[in-house]
């Protein structure tokens, strides 16, 4: 079949850009440049919707794919003790000849009393903060493990749908949309668009799961797509 | 909440500090592992690829220049790594296309279509894209980076990461095609 777009060097270029105007990774310019395009042109919107259906396809694919394990990071720490670099003030002190608690006891000689107070008042700071960011990371999600910022909500306890709005909802309709489906949002919006939205817990099987995500996209006027999530 | 920018955590890191190392590990972990586990398609060495590719921060974050974002960094150096693996398994192989040659363990795409389900379909045709189009394509839609990220991180052209994205997004609706699934293009 004779590509269209593909022949004609200016269509070409835009379609090109699609794929980044639907990840909303584009300049402005050129935002403006394919939505102008996208208005009069029902073949490049054609090609838009195809990108969007294998965008939504690829982020379940890849949401699949789960996490490492934890030897990942037990492997990257242990590789760093092993490594065991020299921290730059010890070598300094070190450099100094005097060994670090002679150097330490020079420094601290050299300053005025209210200098020391406030020093002493930042380092106090300084322990307290660390120690807030380490139970922090201990206690997250309540185990042992460590969970990323990129993809939270991945508890295998709870079931999930991939959804994103269609343009035209209202605010109103999306909050009731929620409250019929008893539905909550736990990550999102992507620069895609896309929410990963909370349907129960996992005691859903993947036939019920399937039936809410049907029921879901049984209302179009709200969402444009929907497919159950890992 | 006040949550510390990559490049602070970087800039900690450089100096030694392994809280920062870890915080950052765990922001970042699973899209680095996502993005190795499908080039190389196993997971311990997608696992042993990421220890790697945090290690080489551990010992480079001084070097680290803000011109690229930290996400943008550890893709790149993950992208080597797993490339660097690919190459090695090629050679210990006699096939040469020894990447693309390994069984996707879900069903084809004519099998998923039997069972109508075209998400499926088209997830099993992203399985069997060549690992150069496969990396593309994750990269600008599920890591969602723009053209002059996959330049960096896969050491193209811009004008090639256009080119190689188009083709990729051509040869999955080749394969759909092929698998019964008409979209009125390619």
């Amino acid at each position: 079949m004779n590509d269209s777009i593909a022949s004609d060097p200016k269509r070409r270029e835009l379609e090109e850009l699609l794929p980044f105007y639907a990840n909303g990774r584009i300049s402005d310019a050129d935002k403006r440049r394919v939505e102008t395009a996208l208005a009069a042109d029902a073949e490049l919107a054609a090609r838009l919707d195809l990108i969007r259906d294998d965008m939504a396809e690829t982020v379940l694919l890849n949401e699949s794919l789960g996490a490492p394990s934890h030897n990942a990071l037990e492997k990257l720490m242990a590789g760093i003790e092993a490594e065991a670099r020299p921290v730059p003030l010890l070598a300094r002190a070190q450099e100094n000849g005097r060994g670090l608690l002679g150097w330490l006891g020079g420094l601290l000689a050299a300053q005025t009393p209210r200098r020391l107070a406030y020093a002493s008042a930042a380092a106090l700071a300084l322990i307290v903060l660390q120690g807030v960011a380490i139970t922090g990371l201990a206690l997250r999600d309540g185990g042992p493990g460590f969970q990323t910022a990129s993809a939270p909500g991945t508890r295998a306890s709870e079931s999930y749908v991939l959804l994103s709005f269609s343009p035209e909802a209202k605010a109103g309709e999306i909050a009731s949309f929620f409250k019929r489906f008893d539905a909550s949002v736990v990550d999102g919006p992507r620069a895609n668009g896309f929410f990963k939205v909370r349907v129960g817990d996992a005691s859903l099987s993947t036939a019920q799961v399937d039936a809410i995500a049907a029921r879901m996209k049984g209302e179009s006027a709200i969402v444009s797509f929907v497919a159950p999530a890992p | 909440m006040h949550t510390e920018s990559d490049e602070d955590l970087v800039k900690r890191i450089a100096s030694g500090d392994r809280l920062a190392m870890k915080v950052l590990f765990s922001r970042h972990q699973v899209r680095v592992y996502r993005f190795v586990l499908r080039l190389v398609r196993d997971e311990t060495l997608a696992e042993d690829v990421i220890s790697d590719v945090f290690m080489d921060l551990w010992r480079q974050a001084d070097r680290f220049e803000a011109r690229a974002s930290v996400s943008t960094w550890l893709l790149a150096i993950a992208r080597n790594k797993a490339w660097s693996l690919l190459r090695k398994r090629r050679d210990a192989e006699l096939d040469e296309d020894y990447a693309e040659s390994i069984e996707d363990e879900t069903d084809g795409p004519e099998v998923v279509l039997q069972k109508q389900d075209k998400g499926l379909a088209i997830r099993a045709c992203l399985g069997r894209l060549s690992a150069e189009h496969r990396e593309v394509i994750d990269l600008v839609y599920y890591h969602e980076t723009s053209v002059e990220e996959v330049a960096r991180i896969v050491g193209i052209p811009e004008n090639t990461v256009k080119t190689r994205l188009f083709h990729a997004r051509k040869k999955l609706g080749e394969m759909l095609k092929a698998a019964g699934i008409d979209r009125g293009w390619p």
